[in-house]
Formats: structure tokens, C-alpha cells, sequence
């Protein structure tokens, strides 16, 4: 009987031993179920006018005037698919935030999981909710470190137009930090996008569909306020300009294209 | 056979002693940093940061106090926050009316004190800053202050030999982010109270006035307290005081923020808690004596489209009123705030 116990004592003090090494509990041992993490991905193309836009090279505005575009970027969130025929639609959390910047690749493809059902129109917020302009330090696309933050009126710049034009008289440069997310200067604005030839973008199980969406930086300097760098290169306030600005873009989107897996 | 079932026993308690140690070992190589709760005073209102999402911990006060007495947070090594707010001046900056930054540069505001931050429900002159948390970003990113790009700072302290353990201390990993430098720094900051000066003392009924400063705090109570209010010295208003504007500096205050005609040369009332230790006084340090600012209320406001109501026909003032007002004002200093050794720089 004695070596039994010692050996059971003995058993019990390995066994104690060996379950506390290992890192994980008995619960990450499970599988996860093999899922696809998106279903959707949209990728967003720069452009002025038609033409694909590229950083640093020079085109023309709407009032002719040469610019070229040295930073390019804005906030999107609460993503929304929308069938107009059933009235049915499919909107992500209001809390992921997507920073769409033309200089780092990587965040011009968003790749979402979308509730498989067949769509019509896409819809999204630009900029940032108004509660999340004042709830302090952030992370992730809000991350404060994103240059995307004002520090002396603290608050989201909600989209971000800047580059080099000889028609400017501040310096030859110009600047259009659109923000405000409070009362009259709220400049948060929701385009909603057709799809090109009346298509559908049919998410079917376990397939992936792509939609391409133009964001035309030329779109900034008219309709529906005429925006010239000649008599306004900088906008850096909320405010009137900032308004018109934000109305302005929140027009440069189009999608060129729906593929269906 | 009752030897042999003790055997076992012990053995079997042992093992399952070895079994509690060994997780409790495991828990103790990522030990919890200790819990802080922040200090409410009696008869302060409910604090406006409370942090909730930010929990207290000694080990995350220490980090905001170091990075607070740190340097490497501006771009040239030689402006830490505590260069502009130093503790001896309940961390506003000593004989300064403005302060100076990055390459010679001076800075357009006074430099304010700190502390009962947590009560505060917008920072800065003109309340452009709204949240707590994001203050540091201000001075830090100012080019004539520190003149820093945050990550610039974030990968001089991630290089640093010892920035990464003590983040891992406060925070559960080395990784350095710009909200646990964020968090940090309000750790430090937030938890600056003052709540001992002479003034509280009397409140608690652990001292009295003398009949000076009794003469003083009735004046106070009738002429300033509306504006500010006790008890903390602040109704965190804006108002227009009178102060001319500067043609140097052109100043509009709170304006610049709003956007409002009717907010123009509209500043912060600013606490009158440590009102001796840090002068100089007014949002461009014009100020350099607590006389002259009662000089101003007495015969120096000068009125325009926003100034306040309650200043615009001037307070009437004696000189001995001045002197027992003064008298009053001392009983504000918080000697206890001004010497923590919690709150100096970190050995």
C-alpha cells in the first residue's frame, strides 16, 4: 500500500507540475471553426478626374489651376450595404474605424465580413463620431500618432488634402485639414454609391466579392462650392471653408466596379 | 498504516501545494501592477476623469512621473513637461510669463499650474482641449514648445534600455503605444491633488484663520467667489475679464475655438489654489504680483463688446481690502503639494 500512495503522491506532484507549464487551458486546445474572417473587400483607387492619381505628380483642378497631391487621406466607418429593392441593408460597428491613407498601400483595401445577401448600394460615414473626438486617447486608425489628430483644438481631422500648387499664394503649397464634429461645424458627411450598370454585389457563402471605389481628389475644389487654391490654399479650421470642403469631397467617390466570386 | 496514510496525505497536500505554486509563480512573472484609487477630498464635486478606462496603478503613476521629468519627450533632449511646471510653483513655471520652448522660441500663454486635473473638464486658456488624456500631445507637438512628433518619442523610448520594462510593469507588455505614453503621463498628472493648503485645514477644523485672513475670506466670498468658486477656487467658466488684448500676441481666447464673436478675449478662470507660488498672473503672464491683478480689478478693466458682467463697472477694492485679500490668498498655498516627494523628479 505505501509505494502505491507514494507513487500516487508522486503522480499528483508531475501532474501538477506538468499542467502548470504548459501556456494554454484546456479551452485553446479547441479548434477554432475554419471561417472565412471577411467576405467582402474594397479597394479604394486614387484618382483626378479619370485619371489614376499619383503622389507628387502634377495635374490640373477644375479652375485649371496645376496642383499636385503630396498626402491624400480621410476616415471612414460605419459601412453600410444596402439592397433598395427589399430595403434591407448591413451596416459594420460604428466603432471600427478604417483610415484610407494613398501613401501606405496597406490601407487602401478593407476587407469586411458582410451578411451574405445580395446589394445594391454602398454607404459609409466620413470622419469620426463626435463622441469619439472627445473620449481621449485612442488607438488603432484613431491613434493620435496617425497625424490625423488636432492637438490645440483637439479633435479629428476627418479628411486630409495636401500638396504643392504654383496657382498658391501661401508658399506654393496647399493644405485642407477638414475637420469639426460639433454643432454648426460638423463636416461628418455619408455619401451612398450606386454600383455601375445596375449590378448587384451577390455575397454568397463562402465566397468573395470586390468592389472598387475612385476617390477623385480633384472632386475637392468644386460642386458644390468653387474651392480655388488661388483664393483659399489653406483650410486648417472647422468652419464655413471646412463645410464647403467636406461637402465637396463627399462627392469624389465612385464605384467603378462589382465583382462577384 | 496511519504512518502510511499521513505519507500520502502529505504527499498529496504537496502535491497540490506545488500545484498553487507553480501557477502562482506563473501569475507572479507578469505580477499585476497595484491598484492606486485617486484622492477625493471631502467637498470636492464628483471628479470629471475618474479612470475608469484608465486604472490608477503605482506602477503607471511612476512611468507618467518619469515620463513627466523626461526629456527625450521633446525633440531636442531639453524640454520634459516639468520644464515649464515645476513642483516648487505647484507646477506652474517660476517668474515666467511666458515660457520658452524648442530653439529659442517663446510660447504665446502662461504657462498654467497643475494639479486637480481630474476636475477639470477642458484643458489650456481657451478649453480647446477636451479630454484629459490628450493634453500632453499639445505642448509635445507645439513646435515652439517641444517640437516632437509622437512617434518620433514612441521609438526613442522603445530604444531606451528601461522604457520598455516599465511599460511592461504598468501596462502587461513592452510595447510602447501612444495611448499607455498617454495614459501614463494622466496617471501622474490626474493624481496631483491639492487639498491641504491652510484654506482646508480650516475647513476640516484642524486650524483657524487669523483675523486677517477671516477679513480676507469674507471679502473673497463677497467680491471673487462667483466666478471662483470654492472649492476649487474655479466655476471653469470662460469670461472676459477686461485684460486688454496684446497687439503682439493678438490673443482672442476662447474664439479661437468656438469660432463665436461673443466668446473674444474670453479665458479660463483659472484656480486661485497656489495663487502665491505661481505667479506670474493673467493668460500671458502680464501679471507679476497678486497686487497687480487686484490693481486691475479695481482700476484697470477695460470694457468691451464681451467683458464680463461682473467686472465690467470694476470691483471696488480699498488698499486694506487688497492687504486682507492677500492675507486669504496665502492660506491657498498647499505646502504638503509642493514638497511630495511623489511628485518630484524619480531618483
Amino acid at each position: 500500500m505505501k509505494p502505491n500512495r507514494i507513487i500516487l503522491g508522486l503522480t499528483l506532484a508531475l501532474l501538477a507540475l506538468s499542467s502548470c507549464k504548459k501556456d494554454y487551458s484546456a479551452e485553446d486546445l479547441v479548434l477554432p471553426p475554419v471561417v472565412q474572417d471577411h467576405n467582402l473587400v474594397i479597394r479604394f483607387l486614387p484618382t483626378v478626374g479619370l485619371d489614376t492619381m499619383e503622389l507628387g505628380k502634377e495635374y490640373k483642378n477644375y479652375f485649371d489651376e496645376p496642383f499636385s497631391v503630396t498626402k491624400f487621406k480621410f476616415y471612414l466607418h460605419s459601412i453600410e450595404m444596402i439592397n433598395t429593392d427589399s430595403s434591407r441593408s448591413f451596416v459594420t460597428s460604428k466603432d471600427k474605424y478604417f483610415l484610407v491613407d494613398f501613401e501606405d498601400t496597406t490601407t487602401t483595401v478593407i476587407k469586411l465580413a458582410i451578411l451574405p445577401y445580395k446589394y445594391n448600394r454602398l454607404r459609409f460615414v466620413i470622419g469620426v463620431d463626435s463622441i469619439r473626438n472627445v473620449s481621449g486617447a485612442q488607438t488603432g486608425a484613431l491613434d493620435p500618432a496617425k497625424g490625423m489628430f488636432w492637438t490645440w483644438n483637439t479633435g479629428y481631422i476627418m479628411a486630409k488634402l495636401e500638396g504643392n500648387s504654383a496657382a498658391s499664394p501661401a508658399g506654393g503649397k496647399f493644405e485642407y485639414h477638414i475637420g469639426g464634429f460639433s454643432g454648426p461645424d460638423k463636416v461628418l458627411r455619408s455619401p451612398t454609391l450606386l454600383f455601375p450598370f445596375n449590378q448587384f454585389l451577390d455575397l454568397k457563402a463562402g465566397k468573395t466579392s470586390e468592389i472598387t471605389v475612385t476617390a477623385n481628389a480633384g472632386a475637392w475644389f468644386y460642386n458644390p462650392h468653387d474651392v480655388t487654391i488661388t483664393t483659399s490654399p489653406v483650410c486648417t479650421t472647422p468652419g464655413l471653408l471646412a463645410r464647403q470642403i467636406a461637402d465637396n469631397y463627399s462627392k469624389m467617390f465612385t464605384v467603378i466596379s462589382v465583382v462577384n466570386q | 498504516m496511519t504512518i502510511r496514510w499521513t505519507i500520502g496525505l502529505i504527499l498529496f497536500l504537496f502535491s497540490g501545494t506545488l500545484l498553487i505554486n507553480a501557477c502562482s509563480k506563473k501569475d507572479g512573472q507578469s505580477a499585476q501592477p497595484k491598484p492606486l484609487s485617486l484622492r477625493k477630498p471631502g467637498g470636492f464635486p464628483a471628479p470629471q476623469y475618474d479612470f475608469a478606462s484608465n486604472p490608477l496603478t503605482e506602477e503607471g503613476f511612476e512611468l507618467g512621473r518619469k515620463l513627466f521629468y523626461e526629456g527625450k519627450l521633446s525633440k531636442d533632449g531639453n524640454f520634459p513637461c516639468a520644464s515649464c511646471h515645476q513642483q516648487s510653483a505647484a507646477f506652474a513655471h517660476i517668474d515666467h510669463d511666458l515660457s520658452h520652448g524648442f530653439n529659442n522660441q517663446f510660447t504665446t500663454r502662461n504657462a498654467p499650474p497643475l494639479f486637480n486635473l481630474a476636475w477639470m473638464k477642458e484643458m489650456h486658456w481657451d478649453g480647446g482641449i477636451k479630454h484629459i488624456e490628450v493634453q500632453p500631445l499639445a505642448p509635445l507637438t507645439a513646435p515652439n514648445e517641444m517640437a516632437e512628433e509622437v512617434n518620433s518619442v514612441l521609438a526613442k523610448l522603445q530604444a531606451d534600455p528601461n522604457y520598455p520594462k516599465l511599460f511592461k510593469a504598468a501596462f502587461g507588455d513592452e510595447t510602447i503605444t501612444s495611448q499607455r505614453l498617454l495614459f501614463a503621463l494622466t496617471q501622474f498628472m490626474g493624481s496631483i491633488v491639492s487639498a491641504d493648503s491652510k484654506y482646508d485645514k480650516v475647513k476640516r477644523g484642524e486650524a483657524s484663520f487669523t483675523v486677517e485672513e477671516q477679513a480676507g475670506y469674507q471679502l473673497f466670498q463677497a467680491k471673487c467667489a462667483s466666478c471662483h468658486a470654492e472649492p476649487l477656487f474655479t466655476d471653469l467658466s470662460y469670461r472676459n475679464t477686461g485684460i486688454p488684448v496684446k497687439p503682439a500676441l493678438m490673443d482672442m481666447g476662447r474664439m479661437r475655438i468656438t469660432g463665436l464673436k461673443q466668446d473674444s478675449l474670453k479665458f479660463k478662470v483659472p484656480s486661485l489654489r497656489n495663487v502665491i507660488p505661481s505667479a506670474p498672473y493673467g493668460h500671458d503672464g502680464r501679471f507679476a504680483t497678486v497686487k497687480n491683478v487686484l490693481d486691475h480689478y479695481s482700476d484697470g478693466v477695460q470694457n468691451g463688446p464681451t467683458t464680463d458682467p461682473l467686472v465690467k463697472n470694476r470691483i471696488a477694492l480699498s488698499n486694506v481690502d487688497k492687504f486682507y485679500l492677500t492675507q486669504f490668498l496665502y492660506t491657498l498655498t498647499d505646502s504638503v503639494l509642493l514638497k511630495d516627494k511623489r511628485l518630484a523628479a524619480p531618483q
